[in-house]
Order: C-alpha cells, then sequence, then structure tokens
C-alpha cells in the first residue's frame, strides 16, 4: 500500500470504523485514560490523600481493561485495526490480559512498599500503568512503528521507575545501567526494522509476511536487519550474551519495580519476537533461528550456572529469570499453535510464581531498606510457617516439580521444541534444570533455617493477598492446567492462521 | 475408589500440616486407618484371574496433549500398594515424638505415601511421572528437616541434597523419554496412554535411546549397580522410622516402574547393543558389589543398607528374565524385601537407640539383656538370607530359576549372593547377640573402651509394630500363592501386561 493510499483511507475513515478499531484496542485505552485521569488527580488532591487515591484508581482502570480484553476474548477475539498497525486478535488479547493481572499485582504490592520507604506513590503508580500501557501496545502492535512505539513506552517509563529510590545508590546506579544499556538494545531494534523496511517495503508485518521469501535470504541487508532485530530482542529478554545489565538492575530497582519487570519486560519482548519473528519473518526461519538457538542454549547454561553462586535473592532470581528465558525461546524455536502455545502458558506460570517471589521478598521490607540477601531469610519459616510454604512453592515450581504449574510449563515447551526437531536444545534445557535446583533449593533451605530471634514481617496486607493469590495459582494451575494451556492454544492461532 | 487410595494419605497430610498441633495423632492416625482399610478393601474385592487393570478411572486431564487422569490397578500394583499403606502406618508408629516435630514429619510421610500410591495406579504416562516426580518433594524434606547428621561436616541437608541431584538427574533426562514416547511411540497417536503405547512401539533405534532415559531413572531409584551413591548417604542420615517407607517402598517404585512401564513400552531396545542384555548383567554385579560392601560394614545402619543394594538386584535380575518364573518372583521378592528391610531397620535401630552405639564392633552379648529383641532379630535374620519356610526363600528361588531359563550363567553368578547373605547377616547376628568373652570380635574395637552395655529390652509398644511383619514372613514363606494367585498379567509372550 503506497503512501497515497494511505493518505485516501485516511480521509474516507468514517465514524463507523473509528468506533470499532477503537474497541479493538480498548484495553490499551482504558489503561492509558486511567493514567491520564490519575495524572489529573494527582495534580488536585491535598498530599497526604494523594497515593492511595491513584492506587484505587489505577487498580480499577486495570481491572476495566482486564474486563475489556476478557469480554472480547469471550466473543471470539476481535481483528485487525488502524490500517494494520494495532490488532484486537487473541494474541493480543492473551497479553493485555497478562499485563492487567500483572499491573494489578504490582500496585498492590507496590502500595505497601513505597509507603514503608517513604516514596512518593501517585508518581510510582502512573510510571507502572504507562509501564503497562507500553507492554500491552507491544502485544497488541501489528507494525513495526507501533512496536517501537510500545517498546520506547515501556522502556522510559521503567528507567524513571528503576531509578525511583533517590538517596539509594545502588538503584540510581541501576536506572544509569538500564537507560544506556537499554537505549543501546533499541537502537539495534530500529537498525534492524529499518533494514527489514528495506528489504520489504512496508513496516505491516502482513505485508512483510507476504513480501519476503525464501529467496530474500540471500538479500545482506535483509539478513544483518534480521541480525541486529535478534541482538535487540535478546537484550531485552536479557538472553546471554546480552543480559549483563539484569543482575545488577534487578538488585538495584525498588523490589516492585524488580518484580515488575522480571514479568513484564520478558512477556512483552516475547510478544515482540512471536509477532516479528515467527509471523512476519517465518521465510528466514534458519536464520533467527540459529541465533536464538545459540541465545537459548547460552542463556540456560551460563544463566543456571551464575545463579549457583549467589548470595543476593535478587540477584539469584535475575539469572534464574536469564535462564528461564532460554526455556521459553525452546518454544519460540519449534513455532506452531504447541510452541506459541506452550511459551503463553510458561509466561502466564511464570508471571505467578516469580512474582511472588519477588513479592514475598517485599514482605520483607523495614524501613531501612531492602533484605534481600539469602541470610535475611533465615527464620521466616519458623515464624510463619505459611509464608516459608509459600517462598518454598515457588521455588519448586519455577524449579519444575510436578504437580506445581512451573512442570507443565516445562513439559510443553520441551514436547514442543522435541516435536521439531530442537531435541538438542531439551536436553540442554533438562541438564540445566538439574543445576537450578541446586539454587532453588538453597532459597528454600535458608528459608527454613532457624533463627533465635523472631522474624520482622511487613504486616500490610497488599504484598501478602499478592504473595497468597500467587502461591494459590501456582498450585491450582498445576492441577489444571487445561484451562490456561486452552488459552495459550487460542492465543497461538492469530499467529499460524496469519501463515 | 483408585483415587481414595492416594487422595486420602494427600489430604490428611494437609490437613495434619494445616490443623493445629493437638489434632496432629488422631487425624493422622484416621488417615493411617483408612488408607490401609482402602487398600485392604481394593485386595478384597479385586477379581483374581483377570490380567487387566482394575477400578479403572477414566477422566481428561488436558484435552490439548491428550492427557488423561487414568488410574488402574492390577495385580503387581496391588501388592504394592498394600505394603505401602501398611509400612506407612508402622513408619509413624514407630516415629513416636520425632525430634519434637511431629506435625511436619506426620504430614510429610502422609504425603510421600499418597505420591508413592498414585505410581502404582497410574495408567497414564505422564500422571505417573508427575507422581514419580511428586514423591520426591516430602522425601527431600523429610530426609533434610528429620535426618540425623553423618558424622563431621556431613550434614543431613547434604545427604538429602545429594540424594534429590542424583534423582533428578535420572528423573528429568526420563521426562525427555515421555516426550519421546509421545512424539515417536503409540503409532503416531500422540498419546500418554500406557495400552497405546505398549500396543505401539517406536522403531528399534528409538526404542534404543529412549530406554536408556527411562532406564537411568529407574535404575537410580531402585537403586541398581553401579548408581546407588547416594544410598548410603541418604540411609546413613535418615531416621529409622522413615527408613521403613524410605527402603521398604520407594525403591520399589523404580523395580515396578522397569517391570510396568519399561520392557512394556520398549520391549526392544536394540542398536549398537541390547539393552535387555545390560540390566541383568548389572543385577547381577549389584548383588556381589552390594553383598560384598554389606560385609566391609561396621555401622550396623549402613550394612543393612548395603544388604538392601544386593536384594535389590535380585529383583530386576528377576524382572529382566522374561519369563513368568523370574517376574513374579521378582514381584514377590519386592513385598518380601520392603517386609524384611523395614523389620531389620526398626530392629537395628532400637539396638542402636539402646546401646547408643551404631558401631558393631562394640556392641556384643547383648540376647541375654534382650531376649525379645534376640529372638525377633533371629527370625529377621534368616528370613533375610533365604531360609526356606520364610518368605524371601520362595522369592529369590523363582527369580533365580526364572533367570536360568533366560541364562545359566546369570544364575550361577548371582548365586554368589545368596552365599554372601548368610555370611554378612549370620555375621551381623552373632556379633550383636552372642559373641562371649574370649572369642574373637570381628574387628578391633577402636576406642579401646567397654563394650557398650544394653539396658532394657524392647517394650510391648515396640513388639506390637513387629509383629505384623513377623507374622508376614511366615505366612508369604508358607503360602505364597496368597499373592502369585493375582500376578496372571506377568510373564509370556511378551511382558506387556495390561491386555
Amino acid at each position: 500500500m503506497t503512501t497515497y493510499e494511505v493518505a485516501q483511507q485516511a480521509i474516507t475513515y468514517t465514524l463507523e470504523q473509528g468506533g470499532s478499531d477503537l474497541r479493538q484496542i480498548s484495553p490499551i485505552a482504558a489503561v492509558t485514560v486511567t493514567l491520564l485521569v490519575a495524572m489529573l488527580v494527582d495534580l488536585v488532591l491535598p498530599a497526604r490523600r494523594r497515593g492511595p487515591v491513584v492506587a484505587i484508581i489505577s487498580v480499577v482502570g486495570l481491572l476495566v481493561a482486564l474486563g475489556l480484553a476478557g469480554l472480547l476474548w469471550l466473543q471470539g477475539g476481535g481483528h485487525s485495526a488502524y490500517f494494520g498497525f494495532a490488532t484486537g486478535d487473541n494474541l493480543a488479547l492473551f497479553f493485555e490480559m497478562l499485563f492487567s493481572v500483572l499491573g494489578i499485582l504490582t500496585v498492590i504490592v507496590s502500595h505497601a512498599y513505597v509507603r514503608r520507604r517513604d516514596f512518593l506513590e501517585a508518581e510510582f503508580q502512573v510510571l507502572t500503568l504507562a509501564a503497562v500501557a507500553g507492554m500491552m501496545v507491544l502485544g497488541a502492535a501489528t507494525s513495526l512503528v507501533t512496536i517501537f512505539l510500545g517498546l520506547e513506552l515501556l522502556s522510559i517509563a521503567l528507567y524513571v521507575a528503576c531509578g525511583f529510590a533517590r538517596r539509594d545508590t545502588t538503584s540510581q546506579e541501576a536506572a544509569a545501567k538500564y537507560l544506556l544499556i537499554g537505549g543501546f538494545a533499541s537502537a539495534f531494534v530500529l537498525y534492524g526494522m529499518a533494514l527489514v523496511y528495506g528489504g520489504a517495503g512496508s513496516t505491516r508485518l502482513t505485508d512483510i509476511a507476504q513480501r519476503i521469501g525464501p529467496n530474500d535470504a540471500t538479500n545482506p541487508l535483509l539478513l544483518l536487519g534480521v541480525l541486529l532485530l535478534g541482538v535487540g530482542f535478546a537484550f531485552k529478554i536479557s538472553g546471554v550474551p546480552f543480559h549483563q545489565w539484569t543482575p545488577d538492575v534487578y538488585q538495584g530497582a525498588p523490589l516492585p519495580v524488580t518484580a515488575f519487570m522480571s514479568v513484564g519486560t520478558k512477556a512483552a519482548a516475547f510478544a515482540m519476537i512471536i509477532r516479528v519473528f515467527d509471523y512476519a519473518l517465518p521465510s528466514l526461519g534458519a536464520e533467527w533461528q540459529a541465533l536464538l538457538a545459540f541465545v537459548a542454549a547460552a542463556s540456560m547454561i551460563v544463566g543456571n550456572l551464575l545463579a549457583i553462586v549467589q548470595t543476593s535473592v535478587k540477584r539469584l532470581l535475575a539469572y534464574s529469570g536469564i535462564a528461564q528465558g532460554g526455556y521459553m525461546l525452546i518454544g519460540v524455536l519449534a513455532g506452531g499453535q504447541r510452541g506459541i502455545g506452550a511459551v503463553l502458558f510458561y509466561l502466564f506460570a511464570y508471571l505467578f510464581m516469580n512474582f511472588g517471589a519477588f513479592a514475598m521478598l517485599t514482605v520483607l521490607v523495614t524501613s531501612e531498606g531492602e533484605h534481600d540477601r539469602l541470610d535475611d531469610l533465615h527464620g521466616l519459616a519458623d515464624s510463619y510457617p505459611v509464608l516459608g510454604v509459600m517462598m518454598s512453592i515457588f521455588m519448586l515450581s519455577l524449579a519444575g516439580f510436578p504437580p506445581l504449574v512451573g512442570f507443565f510449563g516445562k513439559l510443553f515447551l520441551f514436547t514442543a521444541g522435541v516435536f521439531t526437531g530442537w531435541t538438542w536444545l531439551v536436553i540442554i534445557a533438562v541438564l540445566t534444570s538439574v543445576m537450578s535446583v541446586a539454587y532453588y533449593l538453597r532459597v528454600v533451605y535458608h528459608v527454613w533455617t532457624p533463627q533465635v530471634e523472631a522474624r520482622l514481617v511487613d504486616r500490610a496486607p497488599g504484598p501478602l493477598i499478592a504473595v497468597g493469590v500467587s502461591a494459590l495459582l501456582s498450585v491450582a494451575l498445576g492441577i489444571l492446567p487445561a484451562v490456561v494451556l486452552g488459552a495459550g492454544f487460542v492465543g497461538a492461532s492469530p499467529v499460524i492462521a496469519g501463515r | 475408589m483408585l483415587t481414595a487410595l492416594w487422595l486420602v494419605p494427600v489430604a490428611g497430610g494437609v490437613l495434619v500440616g494445616l490443623l493445629p498441633r493437638r489434632w496432629t495423632r488422631p487425624v493422622g492416625l484416621l488417615t493411617l486407618g483408612v488408607g490401609l482399610a482402602l487398600a485392604l478393601a481394593v485386595a478384597v474385592l479385586f477379581q483374581r484371574g483377570h490380567s487387566g487393570y482394575q477400578f479403572e478411572e477414566y477422566v481428561p486431564w488436558i484435552r490439548d496433549y491428550s492427557i488423561a487422569y487414568h488410574m488402574g490397578i492390577d495385580g503387581i500394583g496391588l501388592w504394592l500398594v498394600l505394603l505401602n499403606a501398611l509400612l506407612t502406618v508402622i513408619a509413624i508408629l514407630a516415629a513416636g515424638d520425632r525430634g519434637g516435630r511431629p506435625r511436619g514429619f506426620i504430614a510429610l510421610i502422609l504425603m510421600l505415601e499418597g505420591g508413592m500410591a498414585g505410581v502404582f495406579l497410574a495408567a497414564d504416562l505422564l500422571l505417573f511421572y508427575v507422581f514419580w516426580e511428586a514423591q520426591l518433594i516430602p522425601a527431600y524434606f523429610l530426609l533434610w528437616q528429620w535426618g540425623e547428621p553423618r558424622g563431621e561436616g556431613y550434614t543431613a541437608n547434604a545427604a538429602a541434597t545429594k540424594f534429590l541431584l542424583y534423582t533428578l538427574v535420572g528423573s528429568l533426562l526420563a521426562l525427555v523419554g515421555v516426550i519421546g514416547e509421545y512424539v515417536y511411540g503409540g503409532g503416531g497417536a500422540h498419546t500418554f496412554d500406557l495400552r497405546t503405547l505398549a500396543a505401539h512401539p517406536p522403531s528399534d533405534a528409538i526404542q534404543f535411546g529412549l530406554f536408556f532415559l527411562f532406564a537411568l531413572a529407574f535404575a537410580i531409584k531402585v537403586p541398581l549397580f553401579p548408581f546407588h551413591g547416594w544410598l548410603p548417604d541418604a540411609y546413613a542420615v535418615a531416621p529409622i522410622p522413615l527408613l521403613v517407607t524410605f527402603a521398604g517402598v520407594m525403591g520399589k517404585t523404580g523395580a515396578y516402574a522397569m517391570l510396568r512401564i519399561l520392557i512394556p513400552l520398549l520391549p526392544h531396545p536394540t542398536l549398537w547393543w541390547d539393552w535387555n542384555a545390560v540390566m541383568p548383567a548389572l543385577a547381577v554385579l549389584g548383588i556381589a558389589w552390594g553383598a560384598l560392601m554389606a560385609l566391609a560394614q561396621r555401622d550396623v545402619k549402613l550394612l543393612v543398607a548395603y544388604s538392601s543394594v544386593s536384594h535389590m538386584g535380585f529383583i530386576v535380575l528377576g524382572i529382566f528374565a522374561f519369563n513368568q518364573q523370574g517376574q513374579q518372583g521378582a514381584v514377590l521378592q519386592m513385598v518380601n524385601h520392603g517386609i524384611i528391610i523395614a523389620a531389620l531397620f526398626l530392629l537395628v535401630g532400637w539396638v542402636s537407640a539402646q546401646t547408643g552405639t551404631r558401631d558393631r564392633a562394640l556392641m556384643k552379648d547383648l540376647a541375654p539383656r534382650m531376649p525379645v529383641t534376640a529372638g525377633a532379630f533371629l527370625v529377621v535374620t534368616l528370613a533375610a538370607l533365604g531360609l526356606p519356610i520364610l518368605n524371601s526363600f520362595v522369592g529369590e528361588f523363582m527369580t533365580l530359576l526364572g533367570a536360568w531359563q533366560y541364562a545359566p550363567w546369570l544364575a550361577v553368578a548371582a548365586c554368589l549372593g545368596l552365599v554372601l547373605a548368610p555370611v554378612y547377616m549370620l555375621r551381623l547376628f552373632q556379633g550383636l547377640m552372642y559373641a562371649g568373652p574370649g572369642e574373637q570380635l570381628p574387628a578391633p574395637m577402636p576406642h579401646g573402651g567397654e563394650a557398650a552395655v544394653a539396658r532394657t529390652d524392647i517394650a510391648s509398644r515396640e513388639l506390637v509394630l513387629l509383629v505384623p511383619l513377623l507374622v508376614l514372613m511366615f505366612l508369604l514363606g508358607l503360602y505364597p500363592y496368597l499373592l502369585t494367585q493375582a500376578m496372571t498379567s506377568l510373564g509370556f509372550p511378551l511382558p506387556v501386561p495390561w491386555r
């Protein structure tokens, strides 16, 4: 489609079509409106009452977004909108629901955290909303332009959030590091997009999928574009060897931010990878698969090895996240309904088990700061056996023990891998999983190590609710994984149908 | 009915964990009673002479992957489920007030019972795997939290972690095997249903690979020589009540899996060599190795542990004799060994508790002071070394008969173990009970101190636990047909049990 045609369409764009298009992106619109309302409220209300009100508005707005996405899902999913720049298909809706849930959990957890550490709450929640909006845009974007828009919206909000602890130098360091490396990664993605646009002559993914065939594999510029895109994506999912920023940023950022981005950034990046690689560039499969297979193998090995020697739980979970990203790449490589469906299932599982683990750490926060050393966990189970059991559930689920949800995530990923001939990657994944058990159990060990003095625990309800819900779902989805797996298969269908 | 067999212990365990401490004993004992009654009811209602599954339950679980909640019981699982229920009752009654924390101990040991029952009941490969892995979690926590340190610098946690990592290497590779069966087995049906998978095995070359993945997991669990490295440490730290089920039942899950998963699903694993010829050779090596190691032990607990390695070799030998006598003998021996090893560990534990040492060389002349213990010990010793009239004789005889028909040299080599068993067992018994003054002691006393002096005999409470085991030893020795009459699904022509 030429520029002229687009201009012509813009003129003939009717109200009716405008309403239909808006419906497709209604969850994103809901979050954006909430964001604006929250900013206005922040201006109007007295300083003392701003925080709680903004938190409540954020939760309501995210619930509305969740409801809208769910409603569209139940109607069988939406379709492409805004001349192919965004979509309301099932894949987008799946991610919008995931990010809504993540946003709600984050707001609940950070409310207590922000008060305890004496931060400005309203600003914090607005940043969270902005990042959620960016993630949702990434899930719904079907054009290189909107993909970049979502990527930057998400990243810029998180740069600020990472440095939110202004008097804490590690937080400032994290923000600076994330800003520099994130900008670097964005530049890679942008250059890659430019080259792919040069090869395909369009930024819309459907056009790219149609116009680029297997013959284009000899086009050096296009190949360079794919390579640059792959590197940029690898940065975002913190795949080895582009992972060095992750432990430092995760450790320095305030806990709710770490919890939020450990799941959110990863899921958004996988949305981007699935859209661009699995959907738009299947003809160059051999090229990007080689790159991602290397990143997957390296992530699983390096992530799991380095996690063993960590003494900070935040850093340990950062390395574990690197390895988990490697597992998920197996699903991306496998592709098809099984592969993509498995990735979506795993992201949903990861949301609860990983967020729950971080949320547990926020329970241990005091006014002096965070306590994330392994030794700080001592006595937790002695004083609060229920919390000890829940932390053990998160760790065992991340390690992939049945009947917890993490096991089924791995099962579906690995099955998809074996089906499509990635057996060697699956073997690496399995052997490194054994290594991972060593450090996940170290956390469990420290949780159950007795300590004489009673453990100080923040009794604010927010984090405890988030932890409880996460633990409950980690078990419940392990016993009944079919529901989410079915949703994952439906969510994967737009990618398959587009081929 | 079958669901209750595993769900009642698991639910009871969870309940014990949640309820206040004063409910621990009543709820635990009620659960045990119900569990044993259910197992007995299944045994009574079981139809002899049928070779298929009975009491089948089938509910689709994860439709997208055609995974079913499929349970069934036959003449092999039946006896192991019964053994499991019985030994758990004895374990919990023997535990008493374990470490001042009976609540956690009872809760976990009930969950362990439920997990192991599930292994014996599952008729779907994935469901089997879920139970297989799930039983590890309670086992790990029991070993770690209630284990006794083994000497200086070797904590219970180290032994528990070693056990877990050893087992996980095997079982995670078995997960690849499970996925491989799904992808390549069942004639392209993509199912985990054991019957379908057994009816259409994959090609010989793929069977060769899958056999390795499965066999490694099962061999580590049994444990089969040379994969028994975890066993001495784990058995040395495990408390005696835990060993009753740990040694008595958990090893049998591995042997059961060889009989019901390995042989039926992969009947012809031949590529570079024939795996079916390797297994019995390893079994014979294990018989000899376990016996020789038992001869060299001074620690009575470890002596019994190594004798267990030797006896498990007979079971594996019988399974891989590929005929009715051998396999029936193996199943009979699984039950026999469970009864004998439980009784041996209980006796050894009581004697050590009374004398305050586990060193064989420091104990002597106990019989006059503990006449009842000595009598019981004599019966169990004779049963363990395979004296006719007592139960082990029949099982070992049938196993060797089967092995002779398969390959005479195997039976001849295995007889070495039969020769060594009286040596180490009688030496243990005589050394502990009768070595009088002036007689040469088996080994010089290292500390030059006085031989430990026993104080009292076992109490009637402890005798009550032993009596059912002793009765069963005579009963199964005199009337093994009670068990073998139900095992119609074994042996010729191919060992495919479930028709």
